[in-house]
C-alpha cells in the first residue's frame, strides 16, 4: 500500500461548485498579470507540487482556527452570561489563546493564499470571512474594553455585543468552508 | 464500489441513506456546504467549550474555577451533537469514501479515545474533585493528565477531518476485511 497525496488542482473536481455569480476581479482590475506572476513563485509552486505542504498548512489553518474561533465563542459565551459567577475579567487570559491560533492561522493563510491567490481574491467570501473575523475581534475587544469589568453583568447592550461576536466568529468559520465550493478561478496561469 | 467487506456492506448503507432521503438532501446544490458548516459550527462549539476546558484543567490559565467552566460543556455537547448529526450525514452518503480512508478511522479512533477519557473523568471521581478547587487552587496530576489527553485527541480530529476533505485514498484500506 501506498500513500498518495493530492494538491488543490487534484482534489477539486470532487467538490461540484456551487452556481455562483463569478466576480472577476483580476479581470476588471488587470490583477491576472500579478496573479499569474504570484503562482509561479518558487514558494506557491511548493505549495501546489510539494507532498506534505499543502495538507500541512490546511491543517495548521484548522488548528489556528480552532484556538480562535474556540476563544472567541467562549468569551462570546461568558458575556452573554453563561457561566457568571466569575469575574469576566478573568477571561481576558483566554486572549493569549486566541493570539496563538490567530498566528497560527495568518500564518498558515499566507501559505494557502501563496499556493491558490487567484482562487481566494476573486471570491467575495474571502472577503466575507475576512469581514467576519476582523468584526468579531473588534466586537469583543470594545466589550472587553467597555464592558469586562466587575460589575458584569453588563447592561442588555454588552449582551447584545457578546452574541454579535458569537454569531461573527461562526460567520468567519463558516465563509472558509463555504471557499471550498464557491471558488470561481483556482489559477489564472493554467486555467481549468 | 469497494467489495469484499465481511463486516459493513457500503452499498446497503448508501441505499439507505437514499432512501429516507439523507443523499438526496445532500446532492442539491448547497446541501453539502450547508451540511459542512453545520458541521464546523459543531466544531467550534466542541472545541471551543471542551479545549478551553482542557487548557483550564491543564492549568494553562488560571483565575477561573473549573466549576464555572463546566458550565460551558453543554455548548461542547451540543457541538458535539451537531458534529455528530452532520458527520452522520456524510458518512452514509458515501460511505466508502470514509470508511475505508485512513484519516476517517484514525479520527474516529481518536474519538474515541476522547470518549474513554471523558467517561474515565466523570466516572473516576476527577469530576468531582476538581469541582470542588477554588480558582487559584492548584490541580491535581490526573485531572491535568485528563485535560491533556482530551485536548490533544480534539486537536488530532480536527487534524484528521482536515484530511479527510483533501485525501482520497487509492486503495482499499480496510484492515478488518482479511
Amino acid at each position: 500500500m501506498r500513500f498518495v497525496a493530492f494538491s488543490q488542482s487534484d482534489f477539486n473536481h470532487l467538490f461540484p461548485q456551487l452556481e455562483y455569480p463569478p466576480v472577476s476581479w483580476h479581470l476588471v482590475f488587470g490583477m491576472t498579470d500579478f496573479f499569474a506572476w504570484l503562482e509561479n513563485t518558487p514558494v506557491s509552486l511548493f505549495v501546489r507540487e510539494d507532498f506534505y505542504a499543502y495538507f500541512v498548512l490546511l491543517i495548521v489553518h484548522a488548528w489556528g482556527m480552532a484556538f480562535l474561533v474556540g476563544g472567541g465563542i467562549v468569551v462570546s459565551l461568558r458575556g452573554m452570561g453563561v457561566a457568571s459567577g466569575v469575574p469576566i475579567e478573568k477571561f481576558r487570559k483566554f486572549f493569549p489563546w486566541m493570539w496563538f491560533g490567530a498566528v497560527l492561522a495568518i500564518l498558515s493563510g499566507i501559505g494557502l493564499l501563496l499556493g491558490y491567490p487567484a482562487k481566494a481574491l476573486t471570491n467575495p467570501i474571502f472577503a466575507l470571512k475576512f469581514a467576519c473575523l476582523i468584526g468579531a475581534a473588534l466586537v469583543l475587544r470594545r466589550l472587553s474594553r467597555r464592558y469586562f469589568t466587575a460589575d458584569y453583568p453588563a447592561p442588555a447592550k454588552g449582551r447584545w455585543l457578546a452574541f454579535a461576536a458569537l454569531v461573527l466568529w461562526l460567520g468567519g468559520a463558516a465563509g472558509g468552508k463555504l471557499l471550498l465550493y464557491t471558488n470561481s478561478v483556482l489559477l489564472v496561469s493554467n486555467e481549468w | 464500489m469497494v467489495s469484499g467487506d465481511p463486516y459493513i456492506d457500503p452499498v446497503a448503507i448508501a441505499v439507505w441513506a437514499e432512501e429516507v432521503g439523507i443523499a438526496p438532501i445532500m446532492y442539491t446544490p448547497w446541501g453539502w456546504p450547508i451540511v459542512e458548516i453545520v458541521h464546523f459550527t459543531g466544531l467550534c462549539f466542541l472545541f471551543g467549550a471542551i479545549g478551553m476546558f482542557d487548557l483550564r484543567m491543564m492549568g494553562a490559565v488560571k483565575g477561573i474555577s473549573l466549576k464555572a467552566m463546566h458550565r460551558l460543556v453543554p455548548f461542547g455537547v451540543f457541538g458535539f451533537a451537531l458534529s455528530a448529526a452532520s458527520g452522520f450525514m456524510f458518512v452514509t452518503t458515501a460511505p466508502d469514501q470514509y470508511l475505508y480512508n485512513p484519516a476517517w478511522q484514525s479520527k474516529i479512533g481518536l474519538i474515541l479515545i476522547a470518549g474513554l477519557n471523558m467517561a474515565a473523568f466523570y466516572l473516576s471521581g476527577t469530576a468531582k474533585k476538581v469541582r470542588a478547587l477554588g480558582p487559584d487552587d492548584p490541580i491535581p496530576k490526573s485531572a491535568r493528565l485528563i485535560a491533556v489527553i482530551s485536548l490533544l485527541s480534539w486537536i488530532g480530529v480536527i487534524a484528521c477531518g482536515r484530511v479527510i476533505t483533501a485525501f482520497r485514498p487509492p486503495f482499499h484500506w480496510c484492515v478488518w476485511c482479511g
